[in-house]
């Protein structure tokens, strides 16, 4: 008699366990990369005219390692790519007609969902890493005492500019999944996305070893709010006001992102092809 | 013979579903040849910093980084699919289509999908090299060439049999995407000289996941003449040869273990 649910208990310690398998490979993608990345900032700053004291565009190695470890783990906890594929679902799938005639907004329906996915993330697993992260960066020198008297106001406007992140995040790929109604595929307009926001938002390598007349525009632009000056509010790098300023353009380009998303759907909408399934 | 026709009317095939996406492709095409220039940036912008990295001149560091696109490139052009493979075709019972044609399965997945954003990477490689060499003063030998060649090609092999045997593995586990992407992953490390490494690193690099040793050692040996062209070429498709027989082997085993969804 039990044995016929035998095979139900079998997947479902299979799904267990092939969750923590994805989380565990996961981290070992993550550890790979950042230890590459290790690897080639040891030899940037050995090979430096400075050798490993050298100050490189503002920043000296433990900084560096820092930088790279805190934007992984930021990237982590704020990047959330749903919007995008769900839009690319709807045209796929041809459900976004049933939203369509629903009397709530198809746009706050997703801001709604990633809201709750960083909330989550952020809880479960942004607090534990972030604090995990600082204590041992710190505890190993390679950023200020977190005594440091103004390390609670930054890590409020850290906190603050994480959701600007996740919500600028959310804009852009709602923008960049409105664009799937032209080309009914969302695959190359998601690549080209986050290639454009990895290499724009300072993830890639800080905005500082770009040119200065690049630098100066994307200081100005909504990418760098997206990854590089959360990170270097946290890692206290920018004095409270510059830190202020960098919230106040995140939140400007939220609401302007917001506005030129509402006109492209409007548009889009009637491009709609509902392709059957 | 009847394989080969086969294979192309299968490509034909795929070429022409990618086309019913024109400007998905386009766009894909575009941003994946962005992404490239967008790395190249960074990579430039750090070696503006610095006299040069581990001893390697700014041309020599792009050197290894256009070569190591070509092998990457032309695994990427043949084999996307056992990405699918790995991640979803055997967790959604996809595989049962294979399953029921009267064709080697490992055949039809090779035949599956032809991926033309390969070319992107591989235009940008050879340009890469091609700009890069004309500002380093080397002398060219026969024996470096050969060797540049057989790391492209047969560096490709080994690339792609890691990516069958991987992808094998869902067969057993169902979903072995991760796993895939963990051992692939390495490959970036080729993309800068080994001399950045610690020594474990580096033996890892050529002797259990060899991306160094295809990619690597052959750029060193044209720069440097660090080995000797024709033995480290034989050693390659040696290399080669057991990866390839090895992928075959571990995919023949995987595939009888294959039960489908029944959804």
């Amino acid at each position: 008699m039990l044995k016929r649910y035998k095979p139900f208990l079998r997947a479902g310690a299979m799904d267990t366990l092939a969750f923590r398998f994805n989380i565990l490979m996961w981290a070992l993608i993550t550890v790979c990369e950042v230890a590459c990345l290790v690897f080639l900032w040891l030899a940037v700053y050995r090979s430096s005219v400075d050798g490993m004291d050298a100050v490189i565009h503002g920043f000296s190695f433990r900084e560096m390692i820092s930088y790279v470890v805190l934007t992984t783990v930021f990237g982590f906890v704020t990047f959330n790519n749903s919007t995008l594929w769900n839009i690319n679902t709807d045209i796929k799938k041809g459900t976004v007609g049933n939203y369509l005639i629903k009397p709530i907004s198809y746009r706050g329906k997703f801001a709604a969902t990633s809201l709750g996915s960083l909330l989550t993330m952020t809880a479960l697993f942004g607090l534990p890493l972030y604090a995990a992260a600082l204590l041992v960066l710190s505890g190993l020198g390679f950023l200020p005492d977190l005594a440091f008297p103004g390390f609670f106001a930054h890590l409020g406007l850290f906190l603050l500019s994480g959701l600007c992140a996740s919500l600028l995040n959310d804009t852009i790929s709602y923008v960049f999944g409105v664009l799937c109604f032209y080309t009914s595929s969302g695959w190359g307009l998601n690549s080209l996305k986050e290639t454009l926001i990895s290499f724009l938002s300072g993830t890639l390598l800080p905005l500082a070893f770009f040119p200065a007349g690049l630098r100066d525009v994307l200081s100005w632009m909504p990418f760098a709010g997206m990854s590089q000056d959360p990170v270097l509010i946290l890692m206290m790098k920018y004095d409270l006001a510059t830190s202020l300023r960098c919230v106040a353009v995140s939140a400007a380009w939220i609401v302007a992102l917001e506005l030129f998303a509402k006109g492209l759907f409007s548009r889009a909408v009637r491009k709609v092809t509902v392709q059957g399934g | 013979m009847r394989y080969v026709h086969l294979y192309f009317t299968c490509i034909r095939r795929s070429i022409l579903s990618r086309l019913e996406y024109k400007k998905d492709t386009i766009v894909a095409l575009s941003s994946f040849f962005f992404s490239n220039l967008c790395s190249l940036a960074a990579l430039y912008f750090i070696l503006q910093a610095i006299p040069a990295l581990a001893g390697y001149s700014l041309p020599e560091v792009g050197f290894f980084y256009g070569f190591s696109m070509l092998p990457i490139a032309l695994d990427h052009l043949f084999s996307d699919e056992f990405w699918l493979v790995a991640y979803r075709r055997v967790q959604e019972g996809d595989m049962d289509m294979f399953f029921l044609r009267p064709v080697p399965v490992m055949f039809q997945v090779f035949a599956e999908t032809f991926q033309p954003e390969g070319f992107g990477e591989l235009i940008v490689g050879v340009a890469l090299i091609s700009v890069c060499a004309s500002q380093l003063t080397v002398t060219v030998s026969i024996g470096a060439v050969a060797v540049l060649c057989v790391g492209a090609v047969f560096g490709a092999v080994i690339i792609t049999s890691l990516k069958v045997a991987m992808s094998a593995l869902a067969f057993i586990f169902k979903r072995s995407g991760p796993l895939l992407q963990v051992v692939y992953n390495f490959s970036a490390y080729a993309k800068y000289p080994l001399a950045i490494y610690p020594a474990f690193l580096r033996a890892l690099l050529i002797f259990v996941l060899p991306f160094g040793l295809f990619i690597s050692l052959p750029v060193d040996t044209l720069l440097t003449g660090s080995h000797d062209p024709w033995l480290l070429s034989l050693a390659i498709i040696g290399c080669a040869a057991v990866f390839f027989a090895l992928a075959v082997w571990v995919w023949t085993r995987c595939e009888r273990r294959y039960e489908s969804t029944g959804s």
